[in-house]
C-alpha cells in the first residue's frame, strides 16, 4: 500500500482506485461459474469422444490412413501322374482406382481406359464417380480385372493418378476342356468352386499375404513401419492320379460316340484296380475352365460321381457273383431261357413278364451271363434269396460312398430286404430297383479284376509343397475282400467270353484279351420306363491276365445305330482301349504305328532347333522332354524331323540332321544325290549302291528324310544318309 | 517500477504459461513437421518460426511482468486509439489472407491489429470502469461511453471482416461490463439493438453462415465445410484414453488441415490422449483460478479488473477453441492460447499475462518478508467498508 499510483489526469475521481473496490462477488461467481461449466462440457466432450466413441474415430482414422495391399499367393499347380502341368497360373493385371483421388481427372482416366480396353467412357465414368451409401466418393473400385500383361502396358505408360495397378494370378487350365469337368474351376478370386479346385482348395490356395500401407492426406502412400510385410505362402501343388494320355483319349474318343450316336451325353471312368487310382474320368459334353461363359451350369456336374442311374445288366456281376460265391450254380449249368419271354406268378394271380433281348431255349449259366439273359438271373436269383443278393450288392459298395476325393458324391440306392416288393429280387438280379454311381458300377468291376478286393478310388495320390516336399501322400485303400479269387476268376471267364461270344463282340482287339459286361437300361422318364430311352453301358478290365485298367463306359439315350450297350458303349471302349494300348505298348506287344502313337498324346509341340549348335539343340529338346538323335556329323544341326510344331509325346526322339563336311566342301563335278525319300529302304540302297556312295542307315521301313539334301552335289563315294520309320500298319485287327 | 515489485509474482500462474509455450513446441512441432516437410522440405521450419515466436512471447511476458500496471491508466486512451487508426488502416491498405484484410505488415513482421485492439480496448475499458465507479450504472453517463469504445472497435474489426475476433471482442466486453456491475437491462438493451447488426454484417459474409449452417445441420464428415472439424474429430478419437504417443499422429499427414494452428488440440488429444487433452484443460482451468485469485488480492480497481479481464480473455479462448474443435461450437479461427502455431495472439497474450503477473506481483499473494500481513482475511470487511466509501 505505499506506493501510491499516480491518479490518471482525465478521471477526478481517481482517488476512489486507491483503496480495492468491494468485489462484485455475485457476478463474478456467476462468470466463475460459466467458465467452470464450460470446462465441464468440454471434459465430458472430450470422454465422450476419446473414450466412449474412440474406437469409432479409431476405425475411421484406420480407415483413411491404413491402406491394405494384398499380395496374393500363388495357386497351386495341378498334374497328371506324369508330372505334365494340368492347371498352372499366368500373371494378369488389374486395375482399381482411387475415385477420391482422381477427382477431375475422371474424364481423362475414362477416356484412357475406353480406348484401351474398347469399353464406353460411360462404363468406366459410373464407376470412377460412385459414391458410398451416405454420398462421399468412394476410395476403391475395380476398373479392369485380368488383363493380359501386355495390354496392361497401354494403361501403365499412361501414369494415370489415382489408379492402383495390381498383379493378379489367373488359373491357367492347360488341355481347356481335357479334364476340365474333372479337374472344376475357380471363381474370379481364385477360389475353388468345383470339382478339384473345390475338394483340394484348403492346398491350393496357399496364404494370401499382405502389407499395409499408410496414407497421407493427399493419398500417398509408403508402406508402414508399424506393421511387417507378410509374405504369401503359395499354394501346394497337386499330383493327380489322372494320366494325361488316357485322359485325353477317354474324351476324344466319347466325343466321337455321342457324335455317332446321337447321344445326349456320355461318360466314362477308368481306374487301376489294383489301387483305386482313377486313370481318366471324363463327362462328355464337358467344360473348359478357361472359357466357362459358354458353358451350361450343368457341364460343370461330375456324373460320375454326382449322378445315379440304373444299371442294368451291368448290375450282374452282383448277381453272378453271389451264385458262384455261395457255389449255387456252375458256369455250365444249364437253364430254361424259356425263348425270350418269361412269365412270373405273381400274387393274386397276375403275371410279369421277364424278357431277353435274344431268344434263347437253353442257356448255360456263362453262356446267360455272355448273353445278357435277364430271365435266367431271374431263375437265380430266387436260389440266392434277397439277404444274399442284399449283402453282396452291399459288399461290392453299392448304396454306399466310394469315398472319393471328389466334392459331390452321391451314394445311390439300394433298398434294404424289408422294403423289397415281391418282384424286387428278380428284378434287382438284372440290374432295375437299384440306382449306383458309375464309379460304384466301376469300382465293383475293379473288385472282381483285383482278384475279389474292393479298393477305394482316388484321384490325388500326391500334395507337394512350392519347394517340393511331399505334404501328403495316398496310399491304395484296400476296403474289404467281396468274393473269393476263385470267385472272381470264374466272372472274369465269363466276361471274358462276353467280349469273346457274347453281347460286346465290339469290344475285341487283336491281341488283348479283354474282360467286360453290357447293359442297356431303360430310362425313367416321367415316373415311368420309357420305350425310346436308354442308358447303354460297358465296363470291362484288360489284359485279362494281369488286369491293368477297369473303365465303364455310358452313353446316354443313343439314338443313332443302335442303343444297346454292346454295340454303343463297346466300341467306344474299344477305341479307347486300342489307342491306349497303341500308345503305350504296355498292354500287348503288337505293331507301334506312328500315326496313332502321335495323335494318343501328343502334347509336346517340337521346338525349332535347326541352325543351332548342336549340343544347345539336344538341350533345348530336353527341356521339352524329347530326346535326340543325331544323323551326320558336323556341329550345326541344318533339318530336324520332325518338323517344329509338329507334335510330340514326352520321351519321343528327335532327329537332328547335321551340315557334314563334305556338303560344304563338295565339287561343282559332283556327283547329284537323288531323292530317296518316300522310297522303301530297300529301293533307296538299291539306287545309292548303283551310284557308288556310301549309304548310312537309322531306322528301317520309308525314308522319311536324307542328308544331303536330294540335289546336292557331292564327291562320288560320299556318304548318304538315310533317316527311316516304319511304314504306317492298322494297330489292330479287328474281327 | 522495482517499487511496484515488492511482492513475488504468482509463480503458479508463471509456471502453468510456460508449460503450455514448452508444450506448444513439441505438439506444434508435432502437427507441422509433415506439411512444413512437404512446403519447405524442411521438417522443422514451422517449428524454428513458432519457437522465435514463442521467445518474443516470453520476453514480452517479462516485459509485463517488469511494467508496473498502473502505468497503463493513463496510456489505454491514446491505445485505443490508435488501435483504431491501425484498424482503420489496415481496413484501407492490409493485406489481403483468405478474403479478409487483417494484418499489417512491420518490415518483415506482419501483426494483427485486431489482437492489439482487442487488448487495448480491455485495458481501457477497465480503466474506464474502475473511474466511472458506481456511475457504471447510469446510461448516459457510465454505459453509453463505452459502448461507443466497445462498439467502434469491434465494429472495425467484424469489418475486416474478422467475425471470429469480433466476436470474442463483443463477448469480452459483455464480460467486463457484466462484472462491473453494469445495469443488465443495459446490456440486454444494447445486446437487442447490436444482434441484428451483427446478423447482418454475419448475412453478408459467405463463410460466416455456411459455419453456422455446418455446425446446425451438418454431419461430420460430409460437405467441404466442415471436413477440418471431421478430421479433427477423428484426431481426438483416435487418440484415445492414452493417445499414440508423441510424434504418431497420423491425422497431422495432411488429413487434418493446418493442423499446428487453430486445430492443434486435436493433435494434442491423438498424441496425448484423454489424458493429454484433460492435462491441458487442468492448466487452462489452473490458469483461470489463479487469476481471479490474484484479481481477488489486486491492491486496486484497475489492477483487479485488469485481472478479471486478462484472465477471462485467456480461458475464453481456450474455451471456445477446445469448443470448436470438438464441435460443441461453430468453427471460429481461434488460437489455442499459448499452444497454437501462431504470432500476434501470442505475442499480445503474452504481453497480457506479464501484466497479470505484475498485478499479481503488486499483492500480497506472495509477500516476500516471511512475516506481513495479509488483507486477505479482512476482505469482507473491507468490502463493506469501500462500498461506503463510494
Amino acid at each position: 500500500m505505499t506506493n501510491q499510483p499516480t491518479p490518471p489526469p482525465n478521471q477526478p475521481i481517481a482517488a476512489g482506485a486507491e483503496t480495492p473496490r468491494p468485489p462484485f462477488n455475485g457476478r463474478l461467481l456467476v462468470l466463475k461459474l460459466a467458465f467452470a461449466a464450460f470446462f465441464v462440457i468440454i471434459a465430458a466432450r472430450l470422454v465422450q469422444i476419446q473414450v466412449i466413441e474412440s474406437s469409432k474415430y479409431q476405425e475411421r482414422a484406420k480407415r483413411q490412413y491404413e491402406q491394405k495391399i494384398v499380395l496374393p499367393a500363388v495357386r497351386g499347380n495341378i498334374y497328371d501322374r506324369h508330372n505334365n502341368v494340368l492347371v498352372s497360373n499366368s500373371m494378369f493385371v488389374s486395375f482399381a482406382a482411387d475415385p477420391k483421388l482422381i477427382g477431375d481427372d475422371a474424364a481423362v482416366v475414362a477416356e484412357k481406359f475406353s480406348y484401351v480396353f474398347g469399353k464406353p467412357r460411360a462404363f468406366y465414368l459410373s464407376k470412377l464417380r460412385s459414391t458410398t451409401s451416405s454420398g462421399t466418393p468412394r476410395r476403391f473400385v475395380w476398373l479392369e480385372r485380368r488383363v493380359r500383361p501386355e495390354v496392361a502396358k497401354r494403361i501403365e505408360a499412361a501414369k494415370l493418378p489415382g489408379i492402383v495397378v495390381l498383379n493378379e494370378p489367373k488359373r491357367l487350365y492347360h488341355y481347356d476342356d481335357v479334364a476340365g469337368t474333372l479337374v472344376g474351376f475357380t471363381d474370379v478370386d481364385n477360389k475353388g468352386i468345383s470339382g478339384i479346385e473345390l475338394q483340394f482348395d484348403k492346398y491350393l490356395r496357399g496364404k494370401n499375404g499382405s502389407v499395409i500401407m499408410q496414407r497421407d492426406g493427399l493419398g500417398r502412400a509408403r508402406p508402414s513401419v508399424d506393421y511387417p510385410r507378410i509374405e504369401p505362402r503359395d499354394g501346394h501343388h497337386l499330383i493327380l492320379t489322372i494320366d494325361l494320355a488316357y485322359q485325353s483319349i477317354v474324351e476324344e474318343e466319347l466325343k466321337r460316340g455321342v457324335e455317332r450316336f446321337k447321344a445326349d451325353a456320355a461318360l466314362a471312368v477308368m481306374m487301376n484296380p489294383k489301387t483305386g487310382e482313377i486313370l481318366a474320368l471324363a463327362n462328355y459334353p464337358g467344360l473348359n475352365p478357361n472359357d466357362l461363359g459358354s458353358y451350361d451350369i450343368h457341364a460343370a456336374r461330375n456324373r460320375v460321381i454326382t449322378d445315379i442311374f440304373e444299371p442294368g445288366s451291368v448290375f450282374k456281376v452282383v448277381t453272378a457273383a453271389v451264385a458262384y460265391e455261395h457255389q449255387l450254380v456252375a458256369p455250365d449249368q444249364r437253364f430254361n431261357a424259356e425263348n425270350g419271354t418269361y412269365k412270373v406268378a405273381l400274387p393274386g394271380g397276375k403275371f410279369r413278364l421277364i424278357k431277353d433281348s435274344h431268344e434263347h431255349a437253353w442257356l448255360s449259366f456263362q453262356e446267360a451271363i455272355e448273353q445278357s439273359s435277364n430271365i435266367v438271373m431271374a431263375k437265380v436269383s430266387l436260389t440266392i434269396g434277397p439277404e444274399r443278393l442284399y449283402r453282396q450288392a452291399r459288399d461290392f459298395g453299392f448304396g454306399i460312398l466310394t469315398g472319393i476325393d471328389l466334392p459331390g458324391e452321391v451314394r445311390g440306392r439300394l433298398k434294404k430286404p424289408f422294403e423289397w416288393s415281391g418282384t424286387t429280387l428278380q428284378t434287382l438280379s438284372y440290374g432295375y430297383e437299384i440306382a449306383a454311381t458309375p464309379l460304384q458300377i466301376a469300382a465293383a468291376y475293379a473288385a472282381v479284376a483285383n482278384k475279389g478286393v474292393l479298393v477305394q478310388p482316388y484321384i490325388v495320390s500326391r500334395v507337394i509343397d512350392a519347394s517340393g516336399e511331399v505334404i501328403f501322400q495316398q496310399s491304395p485303400q484296400t476296403i474289404r475282400r467281396v468274393i473269393s479269387a476263385e470267385t472272381a476268376e470264374l466272372l472274369t471267364r465269363a466276361f471274358e467270353g462276353v467280349v469273346q461270344n457274347g453281347t460286346a463282340k465290339d469290344v475285341r482287339i487283336y491281341g488283348v484279351r479283354i474282360a467286360g459286361k453290357t447293359g442297356t437300361s431303360r430310362k425313367v422318364v416321367d415316373g415311368k420306363y420309357g420305350t425310346g430311352s436308354y442308358t447303354a453301358s460297358f465296363a470291362g478290365f484288360f489284359p485279362v491276365e494281369d488286369p491293368q485298367v477297369v473303365c465303364l463306359v455310358m452313353i446316354d439315350n443313343p439314338r443313332a445305330i443302335s442303343y444297346y450297350g454292346g454295340l454303343t458303349s463297346g466300341p467306344i471302349f474299344r477305341s479307347i482301349a486300342e489307342r491306349m494300348i497303341n500308345t503305350t505298348g504296355r498292354f500287348k506287344k503288337i505293331p507301334r504305328t506312328t500315326t496313332n502313337a502321335l495323335q494318343a498324346a501328343n502334347d509336346i509341340s517340337v521346338p525349332d532347333v535347326r541352325t543351332l549348335p548342336l549340343s544347345l539343340a539336344g538341350k533345348i529338346l530336353e527341356g521339352h522332354g524329347l530326346r535326340s538323335e543325331k544323323i551326320g556329323e558336323g556341329q550345326i544341326v541344318v533339318r530336324q524331323v520332325p518338323e517344329p510344331g509338329k507334335r510330340l509325346s514326352r520321351g519321343e526322339k528327335v532327329r537332328l540332321l547335321l551340315e557334314t563336311e563334305n556338303a560344304t566342301t563338295a565339287s561343282a563335278d559332283g556327283t547329284v544325290v537323288p531323292d530317296l525319300r518316300g522310297m522303301s529302304l530297300r529301293r533307296a540302297i538299291n539306287r545309292l549302291v548303283v551310284e557308288d556312295f556310301d549309304v548310312k542307315v537309322r531306322g528301317s521301313g520309308v525314308v522319311i528324310d536324307q542328308l544331303p539334301a536330294p540335289g546336292t552335289r557331292v564327291n562320288p563315294g560320299s556318304a548318304i544318309h538315310l533317316l527311316c520309320e516304319p511304314r504306317p500298319t492298322f494297330s489292330a485287327v479287328l474281327y | 517500477m522495482t517499487k511496484s515489485q515488492r511482492n513475488h509474482i504468482d509463480l503458479p500462474a508463471l509456471v502453468v504459461v510456460l508449460t503450455l509455450m514448452v508444450m506448444s513446441l513439441g505438439v506444434v512441432y508435432s502437427a507441422s513437421a509433415t506439411w512444413a516437410l512437404e512446403k519447405f522440405g524442411e521438417s522443422n521450419r514451422l517449428l524454428n518460426l513458432h519457437a522465435l515466436k514463442v521467445l518474443l512471447g516470453i520476453v514480452a511476458l517479462f516485459v509485463g511482468m517488469t511494467i508496473d500496471y498502473k502505468k497503463y491508466r493513463k496510456l489505454t486512451k491514446p491505445a485505443v486509439i490508435i488501435a483504431i487508426a491501425f484498424l482503420a488502416f489496415t481496413l484501407v491498405l492490409g493485406g489481403e489472407v483468405k478474403g479478409a484484410t487483417r494484418w499489417l505488415q512491420f518490415g518483415g513482421l506482419s501483426l494483427q491489429p485486431s489482437e492489439f485492439a482487442k487488448f487495448a480496448l480491455l485495458f481501457h475499458l477497465c480503466s474506464l470502469i474502475a473511474v466511472k465507479g458506481e456511475a457504471i450504472r447510469e446510461f448516459k453517463k457510465g454505459f453509453l461511453p463505452m459502448m461507443i469504445w466497445i462498439g467502434s472497435v469491434a465494429a472495425l474489426v467484424l469489418l475486416q471482416p474478422n467475425f471470429s475476433t469480433g466476436s470474442m471482442i463483443i463477448l469480452m466486453s459483455l464480460v467486463m461490463l457484466f462484472i462491473s456491475r453494469a445495469k443488465i437491462s443495459h446490456i440486454l438493451a444494447t445486446l437487442g439493438a447490436a444482434l441484428p447488426l451483427l446478423v447482418l454484417v454475419a448475412l453478408t459474409r459467405p463463410h460466416v453462415i455456411q459455419r453456422i449452417n455446418s455446425f446446425l445441420y451438418g454431419t461430420p464428415g460430409q460437405g467441404s465445410n466442415n471436413y477440418q472439424l471431421y478430421q479433427g474429430i477423428i484426431g481426438f478419437g483416435n487418440g484415445g484414453l492414452f493417445g499414440v504417443g508423441p510424434g504418431e499422429s497420423v491425422q497431422r499427414d495432411f488429413f487434418l488441415p493446418e493442423s499446428y494452428g487453430d486445430f492443434v488440440f486435436s493433435i494434442v488429444g491423438e498424441e496425448y490422449g484423454l489424458v493429454g487433452t484433460i492435462s491441458f484443460m487442468l492448466l487452462f482451468l489452473i490458469f483461470m483460478l489463479r487469476g481471479f485469485k490474484i484479481a481477488k488480492f489486486a491492491r486496486d480497481e484497475f489492477g483487479r479488473l485488469l485481472a478479471i479481464g486478462i484472465t477471462s480473455v485467456v480461458t475464453m479462448y481456450s474455451c471456445v477453441n477446445a469448443g470448436v474443435t470438438l464441435g460443441i461450437l461453430p468453427t471460429t479461427g481461434l488460437p489455442m492460447p499459448f499452444v497454437s502455431y501462431g504470432g500476434s495472439s501470442l505475442l499480445f497474450t503474452s504481453f497480457a499475462v506479464g501484466v497479470l503477473l505484475n498485478i499479481s506481483a503488486q499483492t500480497d499473494l506472495h509477500p516476500r518478508a516471511p512475516k506481513v500481513t495479509t488483507p486477505s482475511v479482512s476482505a469482507p470487511g473491507l468490502e463493506d467498508q469501500t462500498v461506503k466509501v463510494y
